[in-house]
């Protein structure tokens, strides 16, 4: 579904990715693991389309199609979908009708039939069930006063309105406590199925008691320097980063 | 000929008899059109457009029932005026309705003093004790001409105590040629009585327009203003509130998106003459194209005006390299019991935010539009009036869509 290779981008003359591989095949969960600064955040932001970052050389092929050529809305068209480590607040628009919004433009690109205000409507309460979310929810502005557990669990419900191929979770952890953690995961589980694909980055491996993956890969100045399968985070979490960060260095210095 | 001369020329064949009204006439004269060395007009200039020909008060051109319907909201009560003569009026109880003369014009300056000069044209509204009226009052003054043409309206509306009403105004210009219009309403609210007065400002590229609105508030008076300015070639508002007893509020709400080379100018200011009033403003400013705009609000506190709110905000977009605002918050303050904020802020669309929505599907240009509308729909979430709400909701639409996408 999607495969990255020798992926190099920069921010404002800073590399940051230094040559990427990864193939991520459906039904698939990865881990991308890393200590801060190593590349996490960048990667997910660049298979979205952030334009801040420049792609110096590689490819990001997704479902044969060369995602470099398109814009962030045409790869969210795709299918592709990424849950922000840091949810922007939009003050003026509610969750319905942003949420409306986003479901219409991706069925008229896709030439789909508008969907109806009522089925809208009974998704969104389906959803919001699903995730333990409160009514008067979908009334209120985007993100906008949000506690950082509302704003994760609220990257999710969009999640689910937009029923991604392929889901990046940006640090979702972080800033949920062990019970929104639970709801989040359970929401994440439910959603898999053998035709989509998720990519979970994560500084720590608690998250993934909870969302289990098939694959676990450590990203480090830009490379993935190790790839294995869930017992190697269970490894990270009790060694640490440098046992594995330092022969890496030594190889690539 | 340029308007000046055409005033001129004017007052030749209607010589003014009474004293008020010449002396406000030489005011004009020895003053002549603000420039850029007035203070109050630093940002803001007239020059190159009364440079036009002008015809002053033309009698103008017949107007069809088909294009007054078009230009109506629709409301339940409405007054027409076509080319400044008052040919509709609604029968209301306890509300006199009438044409209106000036008897005794003040002025404060050269547009005011001329407005006064020849005070002939505008509706008096006159809303008796005890009467709330539920239905909102619709004023609306269409032109249409074959030359350039100046016209002056003065306006009076009276609220006798406990009362209430709602008014919305709005100009139209039905032909190509510039339609100059010159206004002034005063507003004088007795005891107990509310105001919500609504400034749909929705011109098109040939209105030029000065406005002065000045409220009068005598004790636990209130008033709103809401100025949605959504168009037109030229536009200076200048809005003024009296507070001339204790517990009054004075609200504003403004909204302003320009284009083109469109140019829109508000200048407020709210005297706090007594203790334990209160005022709020706010307004929301988009400048799209070329267009060019200015703010400025100014704010008095009489040494006698313990316990005042006074809080004041102009926030505003500039989606163009080439867009300006100018924003000016003037505070003057003499009591020391009083709470007053304010605050102006000048920025372009959030890099972050409109990532964000494209991450979700939504195009650049939606996007932007989104952001946009939901930025200055802060200004209007208090408009009370459906038919009103709906139509500036659809300008603002219209205007954001056309010049960014």
């Amino acid at each position: 579904m999607l495969k990255i290779e020798n992926l190099k981008a920069s921010i404002e003359e800073a590399k940051i990715l230094n040559g990427i591989d990864l193939s991520v095949n459906a039904g698939e969960v990865h881990a991308i693991m890393g200590p801060n600064g190593s590349g996490k955040s960048t990667l997910s932001a660049v298979i979205a389309g952030n334009e801040s970052y420049e792609v110096e050389s590689g490819s990001i092929i997704f479902d044969g199609e060369d995602l470099l050529e398109l814009d962030p809305d045409q790869r969210a068209h795709k299918g592709v979908f990424l849950s922000f480590q840091y949810p922007v607040e939009i003050p003026g628009i509610s969750v319905s009708n942003f949420l409306k919004a986003a479901i219409s433009e991706k069925r008229k690109q896709l030439g789909l039939d508008p969907i109806s205000a009522k089925d809208l409507l009974g998704k969104m309460r389906e959803k919001m069930e699903l995730l333990n979310m409160k009514k008067g929810y979908l009334s209120r502005n985007m993100n906008e006063g949000f506690s950082g557990g509302e704003k994760k669990r609220n990257e999710i419900f969009q999640m689910a309105m937009l029923e991604p191929k392929l889901a990046i979770l940006d640090e979702t952890d972080s800033g949920l406590d062990i019970d929104a953690l639970k709801i989040v995961a359970n929401g994440v589980n439910k959603l898999k199925n053998k035709n989509n694909a998720t990519i979970v980055i994560t500084h720590y491996q608690r998250l993934l008691d909870y969302i289990v993956p098939d694959y676990v890969h450590v990203l480090h100045n830009g490379r993935i320097i190790k790839s294995g399968s869930k017992e190697l985070a269970l490894e990270l979490e009790e060694k640490g980063y440098d046992w594995i960060t330092k022969e890496a260095d030594k190889k690539w210095d | 000929m340029g308007l000046i001369e055409a005033i001129k020329k004017y007052n030749l064949t209607n010589p003014i008899s009474n004293v008020e009204n010449s002396d406000a006439f030489s005011y004009f004269l020895n003053n002549g059109i603000p420039t850029n060395k007035d203070e109050e007009w630093k940002y803001t200039s007239l020059k190159q457009l009364v440079s036009n020909d002008f015809s002053i008060e033309a009698k103008g051109e017949e107007i069809s029932q088909d294009e007054l319907d078009k230009s109506t909201l629709k409301t339940k009560n409405q007054i027409i005026f076509l080319n400044g003569e008052m040919v509709k009026k609604p029968e209301i109880d306890g509300v006199l309705i009438t044409s209106y003369t000036d008897k005794n014009p003040s002025f404060e300056d050269a547009f005011t003093a001329l407005n006064a000069a020849y005070a002939n044209n505008g509706y008096r509204i006159h809303v008796e004790k005890n009467v709330h009226l539920k239905d909102s009052i619709e004023v609306i003054f269409l032109s249409k001409n074959t030359t350039n043409n100046f016209i002056q309206y003065r306006n009076r509306i009276d609220l006798n105590e406990n009362s209430s009403i709602k008014i919305i105004e709005h100009f139209k210009c039905l032909d190509k040629n510039l339609c100059f219009t010159n206004s002034l309403t005063s507003i004088n609210l007795e005891k107990n009585s509310n105001i919500e007065f609504n400034k749909l400002q929705n011109h098109n590229d040939f209105q030029i327009v000065v406005d002065n609105t000045i409220i009068n508030q005598d004790e636990k008076s209130f008033s709103t203003i809401n100025t949605l300015l959504l168009g037109g070639k030229f536009t200076r508002n200048n809005l003024s509130f009296y507070q001339n007893g204790e517990h009054c509020e004075s609200n504003m709400n403004g909204v302003v998106i320009l284009n083109n080379n469109e140019f829109g100018d508000n200048h407020t200011y709210v005297d706090h003459k007594n203790a334990n009033c209160e005022s709020n403003e706010l307004y929301k400013g988009v400048y799209l194209d070329k267009s060019k705009g200015v703010f400025n609000g100014k704010i008095m506190v009489r040494p006698d005006a313990q316990k005042i709110n006074a809080f004041q905000a102009n926030n505003n977009l500039l989606l163009s390299e080439n867009s300006s605002i100018n924003s000016k918050p003037q505070l003057e303050i003499y009591a020391d019991d009083v709470k007053c904020s304010h605050g102006c802020t000048i920025g372009q669309l959030d890099d972050d935010a409109l990532f964000y929505m494209r991450t979700r599907g939504i195009n650049k240009e939606d996007a932007k539009t989104i952001l946009t509308f939901a930025f200055a729909s802060e200004a209007i979430e208090k408009l009370t009036i459906d038919e009103l709400a709906d139509i500036t909701k659809k300008e603002m639409e219209k205007k954001l869509n056309l010049s960014l996408n």
